[in-house]
């Protein structure tokens, strides 16, 4: 799992059990460059996006499926759940 | 190919309820769940309320995983180094017939899905229902047959019962959702867990054995935004959860993770979790589109209970959840004895909604939405306002009372235009329910 810009990254507590391919798409790449603020970068509670060289990095790995990044970016970001059993597990 | 009577997507509260009974009336159904165990992706607000889960399970206490039944409740009106706070304290709520309890969902949606199980409910694990299975129709699709799960498996049935959370997919594909809602109609949490030695729980909110408090905090734990954030104790952690309306954490530039770090540095939550260890964080969003964005309830062969059908009024959700899914369930065994499956049979399930005490609450906060938008600074205002006229008013100073009732006075009248005052109070007054 890739590290988070923010501090004391509170996900190596989690259980997720990563799938192979990525649930989180983007429809066009190139629309990220027109966005100004990029909330997805903020937003997302677990800093699955990132704002790198000129490019949004999908670490869907970081992913607890809130499903808040479709609602604040229905225009570009195509989010689905992880496959059955993938994903997170709460214990708390 | 397995057939069932019903086919229940989704097992937490909703889903499990309705499952629980329909098993119980001797329907065959099957209960899916697309985590490891039911509860393992859910997170909620913390407390589920004793009498309307009774209506459900009478005395539940006695068996359910319970972490405390709360005793203590309190509003906090916090500012950067103060507190306007409200509460109230009854030890009558640690007895019979009891209040509210906090629990873990984890734990309680697993009991609960277990008790659905225990009655005849087929619990399947790691069961994704991504589709539906459609009759032939002569030119269009036909009514719902069953569901598609993401190995491509087929589950058939007479009915589904879409209970799949705050996220509608399923009920888009049913051809249920009205109109999309858009990100004001969500608010987004975040919740850390911290580990605590029951002795300190207890000593810092002055409990006893297992009683337990729940506190509100409002104003600047969601910086700019219209949101809360709540403290509750478990049985040996503390849950510390904070959110606000999504497209205002998107427009204002707030980072939920970071409104939880900030708000576990403020000196009146610090000094209830010191020394707490994370064990574990979490976030999830609220559908709180109400009466504007309510889905259509039900169609030919096909249900949609609990968050999914936005059963949200206020602070209660879980239990509205485990009610329409009681109702749905009460629907489809009544369809069962008719035989008839149809959108006109399934039609008893939206008006036992709309008899339901929370489906007037539900449409007489149907302005929330909008009033939140149009005043996003309300929170802010409310809490900060508060503690500079508390502050004035418990500073003992050199003043007689009348200079002080004008110093009084004077802060509400410097704190912004007299016309906007009245404006938000006008508004508030429209809204109080909001509030």
């Amino acid at each position: 799992m890739l590290e988070a810009k923010f501090p004391e990254d509170p996900l190596p507590l989690l259980e997720i059990n990563v799938d192979d391919t990525s649930h989180i798409a983007l429809r066009d790449p190139q629309n990220c460059l027109l966005c100004a603020n990029k909330p997805c970068t903020y937003i997302c509670p677990s800093q699955v996006f990132e704002w790198e060289e000129e490019a949004l990095k999908i670490n869907y790995s970081r992913c607890v499926e809130c499903g808040a990044c479709q609602k604040i970016c229905p225009e570009n970001i195509i989010w689905e759940y992880p496959r059955a059993g993938y994903g997170i597990t709460y214990h708390y | 190919m397995e057939s069932y009577d019903a086919i229940v997507v989704g097992a937490g509260p909703a889903g499990s309820t309705a499952a629980l009974t329909l098993a119980r009336n001797g329907l065959s159904v099957a209960l899916l769940e697309r985590g490891q165990f039911p509860g393992c992706k859910n997170v909620f607000g913390g407390t589920i309320y004793a009498q309307p889960v009774s209506e459900i399970l009478p005395a539940f206490w006695e068996t359910a995983p319970l972490e405390r039944p709360v005793v203590t409740e309190e509003l906090w009106f916090l500012h950067t180094d103060s507190a306007v706070r409200v509460g109230f304290g009854s030890l009558r709520f640690a007895r019979q017939p009891y209040n509210k309890f906090t629990v873990l969902r984890s734990r309680f949606d697993r009991w609960l899905a277990g008790e659905a199980s225990k009655a005849g409910a087929v619990l399947h694990l790691k069961a994704h229902a991504r589709d539906f299975v459609f009759d032939k129709g002569l030119f269009t699709r036909g009514p719902v047959q069953g569901v598609k799960l993401d190995n491509g498996e087929i589950l058939l049935s007479n009915v589904v019962i879409i209970a799949e959370g705050v996220l509608p997919f399923l009920t888009a594909k049913a051809g249920l959702l009205t109109k999309v809602p858009p990100a004001y109609a969500y608010t987004l949490y975040v919740k850390e867990v911290l580990s605590l030695p029951k002795e300190k729980i207890n000593d810092r909110l002055q409990l006893e054995n297992d009683e337990g408090a729940i506190i509100g905090i409002v104003g600047f734990p969601t910086s700019t935004a219209i949101g809360k954030a709540g403290l509750w104790t478990n049985r040996d952690t503390l849950s510390l959860v904070v959110g606000a309306y999504l497209n205002q954490m998107a427009s204002h530039g707030l980072s939920p993770y970071l409104l939880l770090k900030r708000l576990k540095e403020h000196p009146f939550v610090k000094r209830i979790i010191e020394g707490a260890e994370p064990v574990e964080y979490q976030a999830h969003m609220i559908p709180k589109g109400g009466y504007t964005f309510l889905p259509k309830l039900y169609g030919d062969n096909v249900l949609v209970v609990g968050d999914a059908a936005l059963m949200i009024s206020g602070r209660r959700g879980t239990d509205l959840a485990m009610l329409s899914g009681k109702y749905a369930a009460e629907t489809v065994i009544q369809a069962k004895a008719k035989g008839d499956f149809s959108a006109k049979m399934l039609a008893n399930y939206a008006l036992k909604i709309n008899r339901a005490f929370f489906m007037e609450d539900i449409k007489a906060r149907r302005g929330d939405l909008q009033y939140y938008q149009n005043r996003s600074d309300a929170d802010y205002l409310i809490s900060s306002t508060l503690n500079e006229l508390a502050s004035e008013f418990f500073t003992v100073d050199l003043l007689n009372e009348k200079e002080k009732r004008e110093r009084l006075t004077g802060i509400l009248r410097s704190k912004q235009f007299p016309l906007k005052t009245l404006g938000d109070l006008w508004a508030a007054l429209r809204h109080w329910e909001a509030l």
